[in-house]
């Protein structure tokens, strides 16, 4: 069915021979890849934190993470990186968009030419290569397109006019689904693992949450830390610091899910899911001196492995500092009750009003029991030994927060200087503050500490709240003396504090003393620290106790002491905080265990 | 564009309206009405060349979802058709008398997802894969990770290291 103008069709073409070509014009130069071009890996090692995202998306498994001479594991960084097979690699760029720092690209080099299959493998950024400098070429658009969410679930909280009157809990909870949209957000790396002093399974019981199987996610939590609902609350979360998410958005919050686990659990079926019903008992007794975080810890593991646990506390309630020290409204008493409780569950004994050192002797349990633990803490408050320090209205922060607790009436005046920039310091200032509101009807503290505001070492969060509830926070400052007036205490002269330690590392604060202020106050609070009392420990048995570094008694990584029968840990070994204790009471409960085994 | 759509759903029942471009827009119109709304952008509206077809298994809903892309050289537009066919026992009716090409997509689809086109030339013949023995690999429920596994060698000198573990070997062993 040919025509004519099927025959003379192609001479039409010919109309286009003067034309400019649309097609490359010379084929021996270079032909760029295009600006997003999905060519070969480029890694920036340094700020690469070998979390293995990429290998994990990879469809291909052609992503291996290998150890790297020269990149040692440390806090929030594997030390491994990533190596890719090009025999598997389709340049699908999922490993680039879901990099969690940023560090993995694509250049838009695509063109490689070997003789030897096993090049093909290599490390992007450490196996030098022409692309590596590379500008051109796909990275993560920033356009909002992302494989999680960056920002944190909102979690609730009370307003700072609804909290600053009342020793409520100010922080909510995470329901099912904002506690499972949080979860969501997790990509599993477990680089938070290491940080976290007890090693939890974190990425694991996020996982959990996202499954829904809390019961699953108690019995992880379990592993490694028989106190969630209390380090749900006020842990120090190190482990969010180095959050691989953390590095482009917000940290998961790790810690809000802990809780949130702890507190869809009921405790009645504690026993049931966490299969502790029944324990046989091995007829061996420890004692443990102190019912803070590490003795409770302690207790709780060796109940587990069939020990009769005795705890003896010197206070009519356990909890040590976490009931005494922490303030209501960040830890309410139902949750430290609902931990202990479980504890207790398990046949731990507590002998309250105990004072180990005065009604009975640290000897005495040694002869009664297999072993002992001792989780004293630090209960002495240090002071400044500035001058006027020693007035009466010069208090203590760690007294006052435990008469608050114990219910006693403490002493509030209307202008309030507290010292310290820790946490402690923190909590003793919105403590007051709250009293101040309710004696006064307003607040009127200043607290100061050593630390300019970017050192400070309490928690950001526990700043701005103490701002947000009218309290000044006014770091930097070096207390000088207490004005004294007739008996009556006038206020705190302070110097600017330039530096806090000399070149050799050594605490030498260091002061322009041109540049001074007064803080006007009848009533002075220091917050600077604790000291240990180990008072208890008396000769003959002091001879026998070899002391560490800086005044601490020295132990095995079983945190067994020089005498055999003799445990110890939390504040007065490692820490101080929560979760050190927790992780030391479980590491000398598998010690003793050992030790009494061993025997 | 927008005049033309409207004019459009007079026409066919359209569901959903998508202005991906000044010169592109996504229909969503029921099964039994493309055929005909093919023919009649055909031969009415100028929509003479056909661009290409492709599917999205939406195995969550239980459906597959195809998309006809045409184009209208004169007014320099393109209009995508999408439609919802059950993911079980996935049958469409042929275009291939609209557009020969057609027929070879169509081959592809009965290849990667599985969807039957009864009548369509050489439908039933491998287009890429000689030889298959599984299920169609574009659906969603092909594992092609256990496929490759089972079906390719490992590379030798090959070997990984989770970062959490390789971090408790290296920080912290005893613990």
């Amino acid at each position: 069915m040919s025509s004519l103008k099927d025959i003379l069709m192609p001479f039409t073409a010919w109309k286009n021979v003067f034309k400019e070509p649309v097609s490359i014009k010379d084929p021996l130069n270079e032909r760029p890849g295009a600006p997003r071009y999905r060519g070969f890996h480029k890694n920036d090692v340094k700020s690469c934190i070998g979390c293995g995202t990429c290998e994990s998306i990879c469809e291909n498994e052609a992503i291996d993470m290998v150890a790297i001479a020269g990149f040692d594991a440390k806090n929030g960084d594997s030390g491994l990186r990533p190596k890719v097979d090009y025999g598997r690699c389709c340049w699908c760029a999922l490993c680039v968009d879901v990099c969690t720092t940023g560090s993995l690209t694509l250049s838009n080099e695509y063109k490689w030419v070997d003789t030897d299959s096993d090049n093909f493998r290599y490390i992007p950024g450490i196996d030098n290569k022409p692309w590596d400098n590379n500008e051109l070429g796909w990275k993560k658009p920033g356009n909002g397109y992302e494989f999680y969410q960056l920002e944190r679930v909102k979690m609730e909280e009370l307003h700072p006019e609804e909290r600053d009157k009342s020793f409520i809990e100010i922080i909510q909870g995470y329901s099912k689904e904002q506690a499972e949209k949080e979860a969501d957000r997790c990509v599993e790396c477990g680089i938070c693992t290491a940080t976290c002093p007890a090693h939890m399974g974190i990425p694991q019981y996020i996982k959990a949450i996202r499954n829904n199987n809390l019961e699953e996610g108690l019995r992880i939590l379990y592993d490694t830390n028989p106190l969630p609902e209390i380090c749900g609350r006020i842990c120090t979360h190190k482990c969010e610091t180095v959050c691989s998410i953390g590095h482009r958005g917000e940290a998961i919050s790790i810690r809000w899910l802990k809780r949130y686990i702890a507190d869809q659990n009921p405790s009645e079926k504690y026993k049931t899911i966490l299969e502790t019903d029944f324990i046989q008992k091995n007829g061996k007794k420890i004692a443990i001196i102190g019912s803070g975080p590490a003795g409770l810890s302690a207790a709780h593991y060796l109940a587990k492995m069939g020990y009769e646990v005795e705890i003896f506390e010197k206070l009519a309630q356990a909890g040590g500092m976490m009931r005494y020290g922490i303030p209501e409204y960040r830890l309410p008493y139902d949750s430290i009750d609902k931990d202990i409780n479980y504890i207790l569950s398990l046949g731990v004994k507590i002998h309250y009003n105990v004072n180990v050192g005065k009604d009975i002797t640290l000897e005495q349990l040694g002869k009664d029991f297999d072993a002992v633990f001792a989780g004293t803490g630090l209960h002495l408050g240090r002071s400044t030994r500035i001058e006027g320090s020693d007035h009466k209205n010069v208090y203590q922060s760690i007294e006052l927060l435990r008469k608050i607790t114990q219910g006693e009436e403490i002493h509030v005046a209307e202008k309030i200087v507290v010292i310290g920039g820790g946490n402690v310091a923190m909590d003793i200032t919105r403590s007051l503050a709250r009293l101040q509101n309710q004696k006064y009807g307003k607040v009127q503290m200043i607290t100061t500490s050593l630390e300019t505001e970017e050192k400070m070492p309490a928690d950001r969060e526990e700043v701005v709240e103490a701002r947000e509830e009218g309290a000044i926070i006014n770091p930097g400052w070096a207390p000088q003396k207490v004005e004294i007036q007739d008996g009556i205490i006038k206020g705190l002269h302070v110097v600017q504090c330039m530096s806090l330690f000399d070149a050799t590392g050594n605490f030498n604060p260091q002061c322009n003393m041109e540049n001074a202020r007064f803080f006007e106050g009848d009533m002075v609070v220091e917050s600077i620290g604790q000291g240990m009392d180990l008072s208890y420990i008396a000769e003959p048995l002091k001879d026998d106790i070899e002391m560490g570094p800086r005044g601490r008694i020295k132990v095995n990584s079983d945190f067994q002491t020089s005498v055999p029968w003799l445990f110890m840990g939390g504040d007065t070994i490692q820490g101080p905080d929560v979760i050190h204790g927790i992780a030391n009471g479980h590491r000398a409960a598998m010690g003793i265990d050992k030790y009494l085994t061993e025997q | 564009m927008k005049k033309f759509i409207k004019d459009l759903s007079f026409r066919f029942n359209i569901t959903e309206i998508e202005y991906q471009r000044k010169n592109l827009a996504f229909v969503s119109v029921d099964k039994e009405s493309v055929m005909q709304m093919l023919s009649y952008l055909r031969d009415t509206e100028g929509f003479s060349h056909f661009v290409l077809m492709t599917a999205v298994d939406w195995i969550e809903d239980g459906i597959f979802q195809l998309t006809y892309i045409l184009n209208n050289p004169t007014k320099k537009i393109d209009l995508a058709i999408r439609i919802k066919i059950l993911r079980e026992n996935a049958e469409m009716y042929s275009a291939h008398h609209l557009w020969n090409q057609v027929a070879t997509y169509q081959r592809e689809l009965k290849e990667m997802f599985g969807i039957n086109f009864p009548g369509s030339p050489r439908v039933n013949e491998s287009f890429l894969l000689e030889g298959w023995d599984n299920i169609p690999p574009m659906r969603r429920d092909f594992d092609t990770k256990k496929y490759s596994e089972e079906t390719y060698f490992p590379r030798p000198g090959r070997g990984t290291n989770d970062p959490a573990q390789h971090m408790k070997i290296k920080l912290y062993p005893n613990e």
